[in-house]
């Protein structure tokens, strides 16, 4: 294969000179056509379905060009049979996008072997509109729209010349005429996209993107989990308040609540709780929250939820919100929470025992201190400061790059390494609470985000991603506690950036975060993402019924068929009248209009031209019926056959000025 | 079976349309009304794809993946209205059509003529017999194309209903129009096999010719009709720049040919018509002078292609009922 690409690149140089054959054209054409909605998935997809893809297309250009005989039928199904058998292999399933995308591909390459026909070229340009579809469904941006747009217009030229026949159209015309009728299908596309009714909830299950899987929180956590995450500046969620912002301080986002604790990793709960009542303390904050697709369940909301969408989402005995669906796409949550709370129950038994429960024989150096140091602290409260402090004024250090820890993860942080990320403290803290007969447990989510004054949103990242923990306090119920803060006060102050830059560290692109035009650029541009994630993106049905009542079409289904039906109507008159204007015949040119003119008049008064008389014939039967009219008349018919018949060596200015004097005359002429 | 299905349900098509619309003038303007479209096997699949399209995009609630489902929407329909418009108004006229001899194809001329400001492209021209290369035309352009029909029989050959039609811009949808131009094509009988011999020639009598004129002396020069020996042509005066003359002699006893249809007693119609075909051509071909006589039609002895036309179209076009009536 490689040899045949090779040959054919040479003959393609040897080709250059002459006009490519019409096939070739096409098939170049229709090639790269698929390269280019193919591109958007190199990223995720895998590199031998590229490759595969990319041989049959050499391979077919060099039958092309070298006039070789198709592959033999036989071999084609064969082929094809492999490379499905190949994908169902690699990617376990035939369902969900990556393995549609990769068979896609596949298939696009085997079917480029076969074609021979119109019909088939156009099977080839209808698949890359396909996985120009799918690379859609990886990525939303607004980016990537561009380039996304600009594709489809090319394969739509593609589409065009493969189905011209005569040579007489230039790539030009092609793409003026493509051009022009895309911009004429926006309006009823744009309509279409407001008007068509949105339903909630999907027709089959969906598996998860592999691209998009790999960023955000997960539902464990190991030391060093959580530092990985940081070092990414990719969004992770915006917040818009409607009200005041929670102080800086107040900004914890609740993610996944871990219970299960092995030693080193932290894992959910196996079996559900039994609900607790919750009081609030404190302001209520009402705000929506807009969360990037991560292809989990939860939510993360403002540390308690206190009023959630209850259709969509469900809230957890531990205070975490579930989605019912994954968020495989940008999805956005109208929530209220409250920055404090408290459980006027006793704890139930199985939590207790739960949040109790320690792995046997490890760790035993930590457990033996947690023992210690809550008998001399006499209370739980006093056990707590006394950790706190111990964080706080020993020599511990926050820092993005903790060691790895030993099998004894807990002990290993507190009595040797000494330095470690929130998640190490969590953990730490945690471990010792429950080694004081506490019930504790371990928080994750993300805590802070920065204010952008253009969209009035809090942009949370996952370099901010955080846990801490919560302890059962008797009489005061669930507690948070954040060892971080008492270690590096400025992470919960003022960011991450902050905290690590008093240990001299910085995370990635922090230079631009701290130019102030930089900034500036930052946030407008995110201003505008946020605009096109709201308004676009996320478009639903919510804001689908926002737009109704604006328009007030009241919210039915029914007035929406009537809107939609309305649209299609108006766009079919539209394209009749335009395209009747634009197909007008061919005006005359002013010099016939103005003999036309003459004409005209002359009929009136009851001297019409004959069909078979010139302008000579004619002038000289008017002139005897009206001789009247001779000097008029006479220089009238010099002109018009001096600019007709004459010479066009005139020039054009002379001619315009004969011509604006023939007007005149015309004008002037009393019958 | 199926192929006899559709080309049956064709037929039937092409009698109610030309029902539905009657004999077209010539020239005749493609009114909007007239065009007919639907989507080609391509148009159908596109739309299915559109509707695989419709249902990720709703199921993974992606707007982006949604609106290019609704931009390929919109754009199919968008080209639904350029094909229609590529063939409204439209003109076609009747352009010469040559006549044949039966058992050759008679080719049809239809000009196509765009007035409008815009090029049409991809036009295509069929009838049931096949179809011509898609043509463009541009703005204030014609374009003649030939509609071929099987010649099989002598007399008029009318050209039955053909369609215009056009997949311009993206072979997505068919927009065509039946045409029921009344064109017809003279088709001569076809010549017999070189069997009979001609009559023999006979010296004019008749007032075709003049009794005083001879074959020696030189009497003037006239001017070259096609048709003319070669070798009378007047050289000397060409290379004066007099022009092209013929050298005309006095005295030449004039013989001619006269086909008669009584001279051939045992032949049917046909065959008679045929064997005097045969001879008429093959006296044009020997630049012979030749009279033609039919039942109820007489043609004078003569010479040049428009004799040999005008015998040969007497001969496409008898009829012997109302010879003998």
């Amino acid at each position: 294969m490689i040899s045949a690409s090779v040959s054919a690149k040479a003959s393609v140089r040897a080709l250059a000179a002459k006009p490519w054959p019409p096939t070739l054209q096409r098939l170049v054409w229709v090639i790269g056509g698929l390269t280019l909605s193919v591109l958007p998935h190199v990223p995720h997809i895998r590199a031998w379905v590229l490759l595969l893809a990319a041989g049959a297309a050499a391979l077919r250009i060099a039958t092309e060009v070298k006039h070789w005989e198709l592959l033999a039928k036989w071999l084609r199904s064969v082929l094809a049979f492999v490379a499905l058998l190949a994908v169902l292999l690699d990617y376990r399933t035939l369902n969900g996008i990556d393995a549609g995308t990769a068979l896609l591909v596949v298939m696009a390459g085997m079917k480029l072997l076969e074609t021979r026909t119109v019909r088939d070229l156009t099977v080839i340009v209808f698949l890359s509109y396909f996985a120009l579809f799918a690379a859609f469904l990886y990525n939303q941006s607004l980016l990537r729209l561009p380039y996304m747009l600009v594709a489809a217009w090319i394969l739509t030229v593609t589409l065009m010349r493969i189905h011209q026949t005569t040579t007489a159209m230039s790539v030009r015309e092609a793409v003026a005429i493509t051009g022009r009728m895309f911009l004429q299908a926006l309006p009823l596309a744009v309509l279409l996209f407001l008007l068509f009714p949105r339903l909630p909830g999907q027709f089959w299950s969906v598996v998860p993107a592999r691209g998009e899987a790999m960023t955000g929180l997960s539902d464990e956590m190991s030391p060093g989990d959580v530092s990985d995450l940081s070092i990414s500046s990719e969004l992770a969620f915006r917040a818009k308040f409607i009200g005041p912002l929670p102080p800086p301080a107040e900004r914890y986002w609740r993610g996944p609540v871990l219970h299960d604790f092995d030693g080193r990793t932290w894992r959910r709960a196996s079996s559900p709780f039994r609900p607790q009542e919750v009081t609030t303390r404190g302001p209520i904050y009402e705000y929506d929250v807009m969360l990037e697709a991560h292809q989990r369940r939860w939510v993360f909301a403002l540390d308690v939820p206190t009023r959630w969408p209850e259709r969509r989402t469900v809230r957890a005995s531990d205070l975490q919100l579930w989605s019912e669906q994954p968020i495989s796409t940008l999805s956005s949550f109208h929530l209220e929470s409250a920055t404090g709370y408290r459980v006027n129950e006793p704890l139930p038994n199985l939590m207790r025992v739960t949040d109790l429960r320690l792995p046997e024989g490890r760790n035993e150096r930590s457990l033996a201190l947690a023992r210690e140091m809550r008998e001399r602290a006499g209370s739980d409260e006093a056990f707590i400061a006394a950790v706190l402090a111990k964080f706080r004024d020993e020599q511990y250090f926050y820092t993005l790059q903790p060691p790895r820890l030993e099998l004894n993860s807990i002990d290993d942080f507190l009595f040797n390494t000494r330095r470690g990320f929130c998640e190490h403290f969590a953990s730490a803290f945690t471990v010792l609470a429950r080694a004081a007969g506490i019930p504790a447990r371990v928080v994750t989510g993300y805590q802070g985000g920065e204010y952008n004054p253009l969209s009035g949103y809090l942009l949370v990242r996952q370099s901010e991603a955080h846990a801490w923990s919560e302890v059962w306090l008797g009489g005061r119920g669930w507690v948070r506690v954040d060892p971080t803060a008492a270690v590096a006060p400025d992470r919960i102050e003022r960011g991450i950036e902050a905290a690590l830059a008093e240990g001299g560290e910085t995370l990635p692109g922090t230079f631009l975060r701290q130019s102030a035009f930089l900034t500036q650029l930052r946030l407008a541009w995110d201003a505008t993402n946020t605009f096109w994630n709201n308004q676009v993106v996320a478009f639903g049905e919510e804001q689908q019924r926002w737009l109704l009542e604006r328009l007030n079409l009241g919210d039915d289904w029914q007035q929406l068929g009537i809107a939609l039906v309305l649209a299609l109507i108006s766009f079919f008159v539209a394209m009749s009248l335009y395209l009747g204007w634009r197909f007008r015949p061919r005006g005359k040119d002013a010099l016939a209009q103005i003999y036309d003119q003459l004409c005209r008049k002359l009929a009136r008064r009851g001297l019409p031209r004959a069909a078979h008389e010139g302008p000579s014939d004619y002038v000289a039967r008017v002139l005897q019926a009206r001789p009247d009219l001779a000097p008029h008349l006479v220089e009238t018919r010099n002109l018009y056959v001096a600019l007709r018949y004459g010479p066009r060596s005139w020039g054009p200015q002379l001619n315009n000025s004969a011509l604006s004097r023939l007007k005149f005359l015309v004008n002037q002429l009393k019958v | 079976m199926l192929s006899r299905l559709l080309a049956a349900l064709r037929r039937r098509t092409r009698k109610w349309a030309r029902k539905r619309h009657g004999i077209d003038p010539d020239p005749v303007i493609l009114s909007p009304r007239r065009i007919y479209i639907v989507p080609s096997a391509l148009g159908i699949a596109f739309t299915l794809m559109l509707f695989a399209m419709f249902l990720g995009a709703m199921n993974y609630a992606n707007n982006l993946a949604l609106g290019l489902t609704f931009v390929l929407g919109a754009l199919s329909l968008t080209a639904m209205h350029y094909c229609h418009r590529n063939l409204a108004g439209l003109q076609l006229r009747s352009a010469s059509s040559e006549p044949v001899f039966a058992g050759q194809v008679a080719r049809f001329g239809i000009a196509l003529e765009n007035g409008a400001k815009l090029a049409r492209h991809e036009l295509v021209i069929a009838n049931e017999h096949g179809d011509a290369r898609p043509v463009r035309v541009e703005s204030g352009g014609r374009v003649v194309l030939n509609l071929e029909v099987p010649a099989p029989q002598r007399g008029l050959l009318a050209l039955d209903s053909f369609e215009l039609s056009t997949r311009h811009p993206f072979g997505l949808f068919r927009a065509w129009a039946y045409l029921n131009m009344e064109l017809s094509c003279v088709v001569y009988p076809k010549p017999s096999p070189r069997g009979l011999p001609p009559p023999p020639q006979e010296t004019d009598t008749g007032g075709a010719q003049d009794m005083t004129r001879g074959d020696e002396d030189f009497a003037g020069l006239r001017a070259f009709h096609p048709g003319d020996p070669p070798r009378r042509i007047a050289w000397k005066a060409y290379a004066r720049e007099q022009g092209l003359h013929v050298k005309v002699y006095a005295g030449t006893a004039v013989t001619s040919h006269s086909f008669d249809w009584e001279s051939l007693p045992g032949l049917g119609t046909e065959a008679r018509l045929s064997q005097l075909c045969r001879w008429v051509e093959d006296a044009y071909a020997a630049g012979r002078a030749f009279g033609l006589r039919l039942p109820g039609v007489e043609i004078a002895a003569n010479v040049g292609p428009g004799h040999r036309q005008r015998c040969l179209t007497a001969l496409a076009l008898f009829d012997e009922r109302a010879a003998h009536d």
